[in-house]
Order: C-alpha cells, then structure tokens, then sequence
C-alpha cells in the first residue's frame, strides 16, 4: 500500500524530546520508520521517551540549547555518530507569559535564547557540508502566537514571529542545497502548558470557554501537532518550503 | 528585607501608589488587582524570592498579609 | 595567520571540503562562489581582518590568491 508520509530509515533529529509536542513527534516519527535523535537538557526526561518509541535504532543526546555557543559541538558530536542528517524537528521552547512591566531585556533575552537563538544556530549548523543529505527538511514548532496578541505574551509571541520570520528567509537561502524549512503554528494544545492554563483559570472559567468558542475544533492532542509536522518531514511535502501551517482548529480564521 | 520594603514591591509590581497598601488590605478591595497583576505577582516571588507561587496559593491570598507571609 | 590557515578560512567560509583550493584555483571555477559565498566573504573579511570588502574588490578577485592577497 502507498505510504504518503514514509520516513523508513530517515535520521531525523527531535529538539526539545523530553516533553509534549517534541516528545510525542518523536514517537510519532519512530512509527513512521525513522531513526529519531532525542535531544533536551534533561536526559533522564529523554530515557522517558525513548522507551515510548518503536522500532530500533534511536539515539539520545543531551543538547541544552541556552547554551548557543555549546550548539556547534553537539551538531558535530550527532554527526560523527549518526551520520549526516534527513530532518531536524525544534521543539524546544518556553512558554513565559510576563506582563509588560516584567518583560525586562534579560527576560526577554531568556525567552529568545530557548525559542529563536537556539533555533537558528541549530539549523546553522545543520546546513553545513556534510552535516545533512540530500532533501532534508526542518521543521520549527511556532504558535498561533506569532500573529495574534495577548496579554503577557509580548517576548513569547514575538520570539515566535521571529522563527517564521526566520523560516522564510532561510527558505530561499538553502534551497540550492536541497533543504525544506517550514514552521507549524499549533494553537492550545493538551501538554503541562494547558495543565496549568486550567489551573490557573479554571475549566468553566469565561477565559477557558472564550478559547474553546474561537478555537472550534477544540484544544489540540500533541498528536494532531506531531502528524503535521511528520507530514512536512515526509517526500511528500516536497514542494512545501519558506511557510508556517497553522495546526489551530480554526481559530486564525475568524 | 523589612515589612515595609516588602509592601513597597507589593506596590511596585501592582504599579500602586507607595502608601496605598497595608498588611490588612484585603485584596478584594483593590481594583488592580486583576489577572495581570497576579501574573506579575508570580513573576516578581519568582525572581525576588525563588519562590513558585501555584494558582492554588494565589486563589488563597485574601489580604496583603497572606502576600508576606510567603515573602521569605 | 599562515597562508594555509588563510586557505583553509576561506574554504570554511565557502563551506567546501578542506584541501578543495589553493593559491592558484580560478574563482570562476567554484560552482560554490556565487552570490551568497561572496556575502559570507564580506562578513567573514571583515569580522576576521577589520577589511570592508567593496564590490568592485570583489569583482576584481579572479583567484583564490587574489583573495588571500588582502587577507592581513
């Protein structure tokens, strides 16, 4: 039977594998047939999702990605032992929300470093000879963020515009190589994140119900996340590159 | 830090004239004491302090006392 | 800074395999030197040497030597 996404033996590396989006992409990718590299600061949280994935193969790295200067030797180190690269996946991100009083310069820089630095030095290091095969593919995970605002979102939602910013410049830059970039802009999603919204607000709460009235599909599994960003990793997306794909259930529509 | 000193960056990070708090004011009362207040509350015990304030302890804080009581 | 280490500069900013060029390979056979790489020139001439690369520098560059000429 035909396979539309088929990652059968495709080395690709999943940034920020430790928790929600990331680690469920990972185990979604595993399923599909590729051989993921599960990267985080947190190696005991990576053993935690390794064990979720199928089939063999799979690598864990620790990669803690505030530290820009430390990216380039943990590129290479992935390199020498995995050979060079079919698709890199940043999942790595922090969720601050600070009112407008609070978002001081390094505030922001801290949201920045983990959301847009480590990003782009990631995918730096990735597009170099012989760190990547022919056709890879990068996917960042943004949020619907990037174009809406909010309340205390102000370093959040602007790091993320600064990623499909980035996605689309970078596009036109490595397509003589052979290399996709895409973002996914997921809207609110069943991860610790929404755990804590709930916590804070309450589920009957008007600001809960507000969401699920814009947001009409619903909140999000990370598993609808993940299967679009395995789409976007998959040949078939071979004509897709520079975009961000809203995953919103509907709610940059209206 | 003194409990006045404390009060004072209760008052700052509410963005409240210095003065217009007490141990005893009940935060009902306090019109600025919305949701972006509480978020900076948290942001503010968490930088100050290392401490993690929870949605719980929030819903919890009835007058500014319950506030210091945490401030340590 | 050797004239192999300069080399080998110029090969990391062209992003080609060490040992691709020496003194005497003609630019124009370089599939890699096109506009990009003699952007990555200029912010690597710079950023190394404090040399702003003009483009008529640039134009006037016909081999790999031409380039180390100006790199000190």
């Amino acid at each position: 039977m035909y396979n539309l996404v088929d990652l059968t033996d495709k080395k690709i590396l999943v940034v920020g594998a430790s928790s929600g989006i990331g680690k469920q992409t990972a185990v979604t990718l595993s399923r599909l047939g590729a051989k993921v590299i599960l990267a985080a600061r947190r190696e005991d949280k990576l053993m935690e999702t390794l064990a979720l994935l199928e089939g063999e193969g799979h690598s864990v790295k620790r990669f803690d990605v505030q530290d820009t200067d430390g990216i380039e030797k943990v590129v290479n180190d992935i390199v020498a032992e995995s050979g060079a690269l079919d698709g890199m996946v940043y999942s790595a991100g922090l969720g601050t929300a600070l009112p407008l009083q609070q978002t001081k310069p390094e505030k922001i820089n801290q949201v920045f470093d983990v959301n847009f630095f480590g990003f782009i030095e990631t995918v730096r290091q990735l597009c170099r000879r012989g760190r990547f095969n022919p056709g890879m593919r990068i996917v960042g995970i943004s949020s619907v963020a990037s174009i809406r605002g909010d309340k205390s979102k102000t370093a959040y939602s602007a790091s993320k515009s600064a990623m499909d910013s980035a996605v689309r410049c970078i596009a036109r830059e490595v397509a003589d190589k052979g290399i996709c970039i895409n973002s996914v802009a997921p809207s609110m999603t069943a991860t610790e994140l929404y755990t804590h919204y709930l916590d804070k607000y309450g589920e009957d709460s008007e600001t809960n119900k507000d969401l699920l009235k814009r947001q009409y599909l619903g909140i999000a599994e990370t598993s609808d996340i993940a299967n679009a960003v395995a789409f976007l990793l998959s040949p078939a997306a071979r004509f897709i590159t520079g975009i961000t794909l809203p995953v919103d259930g509907g709610l940059t529509t209206c | 830090m003194t409990e006045q000193e404390k009060i004072a960056l209760i008052e700052e990070t509410l963005d409240l004239d210095e003065g217009t708090l007490t141990a005893d004011t009940v935060l009902d009362d306090v019109d600025e004491y919305d949701s972006m207040a509480k978020l900076s509350l948290i942001v503010m015990m968490d930088d100050e302090f290392g401490v993690k304030l929870t949605g719980d302890v929030i819903k919890g804080f009835k007058t500014v006392g319950d506030i210091l009581a945490v401030m340590n």
